[in-house]
């Protein structure tokens, strides 16, 4: 084996092992921040209401149900590493459009109130209470790459199933 | 290409199979919410005279937003000094005068206003049945919440004429029992009527 090829594999290992800990990270932050929510159904219900999105049944509820339980069992997935790639775009999928919502509300807060925007503190219904908005920002666009990386990778060790539909031969 | 519909299909499966975990899980759950039901419902202002035709409202201060937005929810305010002489009023005793606290179980348990009734009406089944026969034999119904950003004693005093309560009787305490607590006004612990009250320090 060459010096180049050694250094490839090497890079590439580490890469591998990598990828294992963002994904272990982003099932445990997702299941972790899931339950806290869903024990709690009626205080993520009035988060929910609160940006406006959903007006009234059965829309809003149905946010409020099924928003918790659904980045639980894919935090779950992720951490048991079943249809790893699948699951990690479904949690990208979820996150952009609350990140652009947290955005947009901590924007309106801010122009409300006069507030620089960085200075906005609120509970966004994250699942970690009141935070302030900008590393509240910051932490979902981490979660997004994480989860972009890990959605990209094709190889995952440590899984139970990492495809659910195995690469034809 | 493929790789991107697998990758696609698979997302959807996951999602399908989320989606459908959460239905279960929500429905299993003593603590789960029903689709179908308003959580945050509202009258009419026309609805309710006392508040259509009132020059002044009982928590006097119209600059106030809370106030504001009760009345245009067609609901009456009303503040801590209003709310303590009501406390003190013999009514009370005779349960002609009545509180309802909105609030979950653990604040309840915690402590509020003595003799209160629970009423969360996120899971109204609880406590329904209680408390509708306590507020119809009642000449005027106090509800309250925690306080400040809480919206919850207004959607309990909409759901209670929901079931069949007057709004003429039905009053909404602004300052909840932050403000109660605040004016060291008596607190009781545990469950209604359990006598253990909370040390007031003067």
């Amino acid at each position: 084996m060459t010096d180049h090829g050694a250094a490839s594999n090497a890079t590439g290992a580490l890469l591998d092992k990598a990828t294992v800990l963002v994904r272990w990270l982003l099932g445990g932050v997702f299941l972790y921040f899931g339950l806290v929510k869903a024990w709690h159904p009626v205080d993520f219900l009035k988060l929910v209401r609160q940006y406006d999105v959903f007006e009234g049944p059965p829309f809003l509820n149905l946010v409020a149900i099924c928003l918790p339980w659904l980045e639980a069992f894919c935090g779950l997935l992720l951490l048991a590493g079943v249809a790893v790639r699948g699951t990690a775009v479904t949690l990208v999928c979820m996150l952009a459009p609350l990140t652009l919502l947290v955005l947009h509300r901590a924007w309106l807060l801010s122009e409300a109130n006069g507030v620089p925007f960085c200075a906005i503190k609120f509970n966004c219904g994250c699942g970690a209470g009141e935070v302030f908005v900008c590393p509240k920002l910051v932490e979902n666009l981490a979660l997004i790459g994480f989860g972009c990386w890990v959605s990209r990778r094709r190889d995952h060790r440590f899984c139970l199933r990492s495809r659910l539909i195995p690469p034809a031969a | 290409m493929r790789v991107a519909k697998s990758v696609g299909f698979e997302a959807a499966v996951v999602f399908v199979a989320g989606m459908a975990v959460a239905l279960l899980a929500n429905a299993l759950s003593p603590l789960g919410l029903r689709l179908d039901r308003d959580y945050f419902p509202r009258v009419e202002t026309t609805k309710n005279p006392a508040v259509a035709n009132a020059a002044v409202s009982p928590a006097k201060g119209g600059a106030n937003p809370v106030v504001e937005r009760l009345r245009q929810r067609g609901l009456q305010a009303v503040d801590t000094k209003a709310v303590a002489e009501s406390f003190r009023d013999p009514k009370y005793l005779e349960e002609r005068i009545v509180f309802v606290d909105s609030r979950e179980d653990a604040p309840y348990q915690a402590g509020h206003i003595p003799g209160a009734w629970q009423f969360d009406h996120y899971h109204p089944e609880r406590h329904l049945a209680e408390v509708v026969p306590a507020c119809l034999v009642a000449e005027h119904v106090v509800v309250y919440c925690q306080g400040g950003d809480c919206e919850d004693s207004e959607f309990a005093a909409v759901h209670l004429h929901g079931a069949g309560i007057p709004l003429e009787t039905l009053h909404v305490y602004v300052g909840g029992l932050d403000e109660w607590s605040r004016e060291k006004l008596p607190l009781e612990i545990g469950s209604r009527g359990s006598q253990r009250f909370q040390e007031v320090r003067r």
